[in-house]
């Protein structure tokens, strides 16, 4: 029988060590949580106690139970307006600072990757046309892209459940959705402005075809990766971004603890990364 | 309409694909530092490259180009890219020192071939070093190491950063040891303080 029970003791020796490797912080608070997910894998994993259950954790060659546990913890879901505040970001202060470098008629790019099922992608389209007054005089592409065929395909399709549509101001709502039997399908209008592309991060020929952007919104990705594609993948969007472009991560992940390729930017709104202006 | 949209197929060019060593090698040396970059990625896919990353790493002033570098000889992985990444850690440059440890971190079983020799280097500023390499290196013998440096070392600097690492991955076994520790060093404050820690946790968990 496997004693799953976590210490006070333990649960400190875990969160210290998932702050590190992770840069995910559990407080006190959230010890339940915690401890719920870690007794879980104990038993999972067939392991005689926490002790067991961290030394297979910390040492594992392969890194698969750390992935696995990784997935526990963290919370996937994507909505429409989720951690808005970059882009306030993008609107208030990155797009400001990256047109006073743009030649005229040279259109503004922006990246989302991982697209998912496109509420990220279609977040910014609308916040450009409802927040930016420079988009009529300024041409935008917007590139979402996923490794998984299938969420794009949704993603193209643009019908979204009423909790994906829940914060979405009422106007906007209004104005650039209708309501189906389904949900909630987005205009056409939009599903024609965003290219949905596949793509696959950890394959550097693939991702050589996007270059020349000017933001990118990579948001709870890296936090599933291991700590050399992270820095792979890092490597990946410095090229992929023009100098000066920004690179903006999920709340919890963050740059400095990946890479020293990037500027760490600290905007009233939201820390985000920036490609160095003298780079390349 | 100001928002346009391109299809991948237009968003740019897909670079050619070198196949050959000969010419990604001279890639290293091209003026412009993303083809320094690019042909440093490229090259971290051949077996055989890890003398010209590193000869290119030698000269490489770019810190990109440098983190490209650094990065291909982690995906080349041999014996040789290997001792070049730990031969980093004799570097002045603090960012080469620390962007090597990274990489080390991430490669477990090419580090076990190496660790045993670092650990017991004549500098000790390159034995604190290898302890960083230990400190979230997943390998099952991280401890065993742990233990025979705090035991065989005599530098209070080194036995210091591995009780650090040991405060976190510390089991029953590395009780004597510490203990042992602790009564060599039982004027340094810093030891005394990590060592008991150590313990505590150990007998709490007894």
């Amino acid at each position: 029988m496997q004693d799953a029970t976590i210490s006070a003791d333990d649960f400190q020796r875990f969160r210290e060590y998932f702050y590190r490797r992770s840069g995910i912080q559990f407080e006190p608070s959230k010890r339940y949580f915690v401890d719920k997910r870690l007794a879980e894998r104990i038993r999972a994993t067939g392991c005689n106690g926490f002790r067991d259950y961290f030394a297979k954790l910390r040492f594992e060659t392969s890194g698969a139970e750390w992935q696995a546990l990784v997935n526990e913890m963290t919370v996937n879901e994507t909505y429409f307006m989720r951690e808005d505040y970059q882009f306030e970001c993008l609107i208030q202060s990155m797009l400001p600072e990256l047109m006073a470098h743009k030649r005229p008629g040279e259109p503004l790019r922006i990246w989302v990757m991982p697209s998912s099922s496109g509420e990220e992608a279609y977040t910014i389209a609308m916040f450009l046309l409802e927040r930016w007054p420079h988009l009529a005089e300024r041409d935008v592409e917007i590139v979402s892209s996923d490794i998984d065929t299938r969420i794009l395909a949704q993603a193209q399709a643009g019908l979204y459940s009423q909790r994906a549509v829940h914060q979405l101001p009422a106007s906007w709502l209004q104005k650039y959705f209708t309501r189906e039997a389904g949900g909630w399908r987005i205009c056409k209008m939009l599903r024609d402005a965003v290219a949905f592309t596949r793509v696959n991060l950890n394959d550097a020929a693939e991702v050589a075809a996007y270059r020349g952007f000017d933001v990118v919104f990579c948001r709870n990705l890296l936090i599933y990766f291991d700590d050399a594609s992270r820095r792979q993948a890092a490597e990946s969007f410095f090229d992929v971004l023009r100098p000066g472009g920004f690179i903006c991560l999920g709340h919890s992940e963050s740059m400095s603890r990946i890479s020293s390729l990037f500027r760490i930017r600290k905007f009233p709104q939201a820390i985000v990364y920036q490609k160095p202006l003298e780079g390349l | 309409m100001p928002l346009i949209r391109h299809e991948p197929a237009v968003l740019a060019d897909r670079p050619r694909a070198s196949d050959d060593l000969a010419a990604l090698s001279a890639g290293l040396s091209a003026l412009a530092p993303a083809e320094r970059r690019a042909a440093a990625h490229a090259l971290g896919a051949w077996a055989q490259s890890a003398p010209a990353l590193l000869g290119a790493l030698d000269k490489e002033t770019e810190q990109s180009v440098r983190s490209a570098l650094l990065g291909a000889l982690a995906r080349v992985g041999s014996e040789e890219a290997v001792a070049g990444l730990a031969d980093c850690l004799r570097s002045e440059d603090a960012w080469l020192r620390n962007a090597a440890i990274e990489e080390l971190r991430a490669m477990p079983e090419q580090v076990a071939g190496v660790i045993a020799h670092l650990l017991a280097d004549w500098d000790r500023d390159v034995r604190i070093l290898a302890v960083g390499i230990l400190d979230t290196l997943r390998h099952e013998r991280v401890e065993e190491w742990l233990l025979q440096l705090i035991d065989a070392d005599a530098d209070v600097n080194v036995c210091g950063a591995a009780l650090d690492v040991l405060a976190e991955v510390a089991t029953a076994r590395a009780e004597a040891p510490v203990a042992a520790l602790l009564e060599r060093f039982a004027d340094e404050p810093y030891i005394a303080f990590t060592g008991k820690l150590v313990l505590g946790r150990l007998a709490r968990e007894l």
